[in-house]
């Protein structure tokens, strides 16, 4: 009895995770692949004619490559507000775990209002305008590193807590100056934080919707997230193309996931423990 | 800079009528608007029950999945995966998805109900239900997140507590209920500060699924502020920004509070 | 080789004080040890030797200048830490030659002076290792090469075999007291025991509390302990100390007798007892009564001798080295 237990249970957590955790994403697999009229009856059959080449061009060509612009746009923005944000956070992390003062409590503060409270978008928007930021990928950058500036940061505190404060010690009596300590001893053992930090933020960023929503509108600047709202109006009646365009748009954090699933997995629930 | 200042101008230009050019001031006419508006009140009352429900079901079911995905059981590293994933993947590719799904009629999950002989309600049209279809759909998407700092919670758990309570006598759910609970609190706390802030700031599924709709009967906070800045209310935008920072202030203050207290209790 | 004085050093945390005023002149080539309860000050009093505390108030200078206020690495100092402080991401040379390579030093020199140090060491075979595959012995090593390599006047230990099982504690001490010999460099070393105090020291420093309880070579103390908690600290097992009534009867505050200076007879004593437990070492014993009037007793004898739990004992103290404290 005891040993066939977990095998019932796990067969059927199993099969009822699959349904609901799975068949979604099949959902979306499957109308991608479909024709315009068989898709429209949204069911699981499977298609009369694999049309996955034909979508993926025809959604790809949509409103004059507009797909590839927005893919394009959102990369750049990643990267950059990534790597601003890794450098920036690092620091002040470092800065906050290691020096005790009176700034301190400000700081951290300001790092936990960032976490918790949405940014007042309207006067945001007249700041970015009023310093010619607005509807720009700059300003766009700008605002994705200070909305993520306190997770990074948070996660990067902790991390470095971990590191003994002998070895900034250490260093220091080797004759190291303070930068020297960071760069030469504190950043090498930051690796695996590093790489969970550029994992989740990389994502997170990616799909943000809402900010490029509001701090860029506009046709040339549209980020992948932006089309796929623009296309859900536009193809109510073509669920094949609208369902490829998900499927493109779901795949980069999915590879992302399988490289990654490990420091994804520790910076949430890192993130979410100190958060 | 870009997160502060705006922040702190914010409670200005909630006081004035305002197109981003000339700022005029009219006192707290702009709160006065909010709430004597009643589908602005609606909105926030929305806000309240979407967030208490996300967080209050994903508390549950993530501990549910985390207890289930820590035990002996075959394809766990699986399962983990599977869970998790829909928190990774687009928000506004799963609200399109699942608005498709709960189509009335041609729904896939109305025509599963149909196959069985129950006749599916209009999930995202009936204004009854619409605001709770969505809340269904973010705990899909979000309980991944909620099942995996449970998970970390619980395999910080000494298993030399569950081994002396077992020599001590006690069934399966005596252990969850005398130890687990207790042991797994500081990542239930996590859980439900995240996922309350996640809901009241809770945006973009629902822009994605219902628009607020039909009528406003699935509007909140965050919805109704894209709205009145859409229609170029940016002083009412702003008041909406304003009463969300007190909203989460309000709720999270003093819960932060309590959860510290029982903290150091223990 | 340089000298350390130590000028009414003060450290403050807020209000707490906790370095009162300590006075303290070290000779060039000496191997120093501070020792002391938990809690003493004598980590922290190293560490402001070292520089990483900044001293509240008084002056310190070693070699002769004045560096209260000098940078760590400027004070010609290397420094051996508890955990040994190795940075995790480089090898064993790395790690070594690191403060050579901040110094900006060319490579064929710093590759040189690191074979040189670890050739003492017995660390060639280990050089490109990283520290996470070093037993606990070898990362000790590797410290201490680091801090060889600096060529430092002054080497700081900071209870460095605390992280060790007690037989390569034993060999370390060898070491540390050999290399000692070979550099003649000056030594300051931290410790809470006992036994590395009394088997390296040239002069133990006792602390309590913040302030200097007693300096004096390693047998000084034992035979003149200057104060009971300097007393009680000292050799193992501890000294019997009485105070109160019974200690007002033998003339003092506090009388204090060592159990090796007790001979214990069926016959004649100064005090009579009851054995209440035998602890068979060996080459002795250890003898535990109770006195009555007086309480309990430790007392060292042969191993061969025929004290049974049970028996009725008298005790005899050695009258040259008994010891009365005014405190």
């Amino acid at each position: 009895m005891r040993r066939t237990r977990p095998i019932v249970v796990g067969g059927i957590s199993l099969a009822v995770s699959a349904v609901v955790f799975i068949l979604p994403f099949l959902f979306i697999a499957l109308q991608a692949v479909k024709s315009r009229s068989e898709a429209s009856r949204l069911n699981f059959l499977l298609p009369k004619e694999w049309l996955l080449w034909d979508n993926l061009v025809a959604v790809v060509e949509a409103r004059n490559y507009q797909l590839l612009l927005a893919y394009f746009n959102s990369t750049v923005i990643t990267v950059f507000s990534v790597t601003i944000l890794v450098v920036f956070s690092a620091m002040v992390g470092y800065v906050m775990q290691r020096r005790k003062s009176r700034w301190n409590s400000v700081v951290q503060g300001a790092v936990l209002i960032g976490l918790m409270m949405p940014p007042a978008v309207v006067p945001t928007i007249g700041l970015l305008q009023s310093i010619g930021l607005f509807k720009t990928m700059t300003g766009m950058v700008l605002i994705q590193v200070a909305y993520n500036l306190s997770f990074s940061t948070l996660l990067y505190r902790s991390f470095i807590g971990t590191i003994p404060r002998d070895l900034d010690e250490a260093a220091m009596i080797d004759g190291a100056k303070p930068w020297q300590i960071f760069v030469r001893v504190v950043m090498p053992l930051l690796k695996p934080v590093t790489v969970t930090n550029i994992v989740v933020q990389s994502i997170a960023i990616f799909n943000d919707f809402t900010n490029p929503l509001y701090y860029l509108p506009g046709k040339e600047n549209v980020t992948v997230q932006l089309t796929l709202y623009n296309f859900q109006s536009m193809y109510t009646s073509q669920y094949n193309l609208l369902f490829m365009n998900i499927l493109l748009v779901t795949i980069p954090p999915l590879i992302v996931f399988i490289f990654f699933n490990r420091q994804i997995v520790a910076g949430m629930t890192a993130g979410g423990v100190k958060g | 800079m870009f997160f502060l200042l705006p922040t702190a101008t914010s409670f200005w230009y909630s006081l004035t009528r305002w197109d981003l050019m000339t700022a005029e001031f009219i006192g707290l006419e702009n709160f006065h608007q909010f709430f004597s508006e009643p589908f602005l009140v609606q909105g926030l009352i929305n806000t309240l029950i979407y967030a208490a429900m996300t967080s209050g079901l994903k508390t549950i079911f993530g501990l549910l999945l985390a207890v289930l995905l820590t035990s002996n059981l075959i394809a766990r590293g699986f399962l983990r995966t599977v869970v998790f994933f829909p928190v990774l993947v687009s928000t506004i590719g799963i609200g399109i998805t699942f608005t498709v799904m709960m189509h009335p009629t041609r729904g896939i999950i109305n025509v599963a109900l149909e196959a069985i002989g129950i006749d599916g309600p209009g999930w995202l049209t009936d204004p009854a239900l619409a605001l709770f279809s969505v809340a269904l759909v973010d705990l899909w998407k979000g309980v991944g997140l909620a099942t995996l700092i449970f998970i970390a919670g619980l395999a910080a758990i000494s298993p030399d507590y569950y081994e002396a309570s077992r020599i001590d006598g006690a069934t399966r759910m005596q252990q969850f209920r005398r130890i687990t609970l207790p042991l797994v609190q500081p990542a239930t706390i996590t859980v439900i500060t995240l996922s309350l802030i996640g809901g009241l700031r809770s945006f973009d599924l629902i822009w994605a699924m219902t628009r607020g709709g039909p009528g406003f009967s699935s509007d909140v906070v965050a919805s109704v502020i894209y709205k009145q800045y859409q229609a170029g209310f940016y002083g009412l935008s702003t008041a909406g920004n304003v009463i969300l920072f007190g909203l989460i202030a309000v709720i999270m203050v003093p819960l932060t509070f309590m959860f510290n207290r029982r903290e150091i209790e223990q | 080789m340089s000298g350390v004085q130590l000028k009414d050093i003060r450290k403050s945390f807020g209000a707490l004080e906790i370095i009162k005023g300590i006075d303290l002149d070290i000779q060039p080539g000496e191997f120093v040890v501070f020792v002391g309860p938990s809690g003493c000050g004598k980590s922290t009093l190293l560490r402001m030797i070292a520089g990483l505390e900044d001293v509240t108030s008084g002056v310190l200078n070693i070699g002769g200048k004045d560096v209260t206020y000098a940078d760590p690495s400027k004070r010609g100092i290397a420094m051996v830490f508890q955990s040994y402080a190795l940075y995790p991401h480089m090898t064993v040379a790395e790690n070594i030659g690191f403060g050579l390579s901040l110094a900006g030093r060319p490579k064929v020199e710093i590759e040189a002076k690191v074979r040189a140090a670890a050739e003492s060491l017995q660390l060639i075979h280990l050089l490109d290792r990283k520290p996470k595959a070093l037993s606990g012995g070898q990362r000790q090593r590797v410290a201490i090469g680091r801090a060889i390599v600096r060529n430092p006047d002054v080497f700081l230990f900071d209870e460095p075999l605390s992280n060790l099982d007690a037989s390569l504690r034993s060999q370390m001490r060898l070491e540390i007291t050999d290399l000692h010999k070979k550099l003649g460099a000056t030594m300051i070393y931290v410790t809470h025991d006992q036994v590395e105090a009394m088997t390296m020291a040239d002069k133990i420093v006792v602390l309590k509390d913040g302030r200097v309880e007693q300096v004096g070579s390693p047998m000084d103390l034992y035979n003149k302990p200057a104060t009971p908690f300097v007393a009680s600290f000292i050799g193992s097992p501890k000294m019997n100390l009485y105070s109160g009534v019974a200690a007002e009867g033998l003339g003092c505050k506090t009388y204090g007798i060592r159990p090796e200076d007790l001979t214990l007879s069926f016959e004649k004593g100064r005090w009579n007892g009851r054995i209440r437990h035998v602890e068979r070492l060996g080459a002795d014993a250890l003898v535990y009564l109770k006195v009555e009037g007086l309480g309990d007793m430790v007392a060292r004898t042969l191993g061969g001798a025929k004290f049974q739990p049970g028996n009725i004992v008298w005790a005899e103290p050695d009258a040259t080295k008994e010891h009365r404290f005014d405190l």
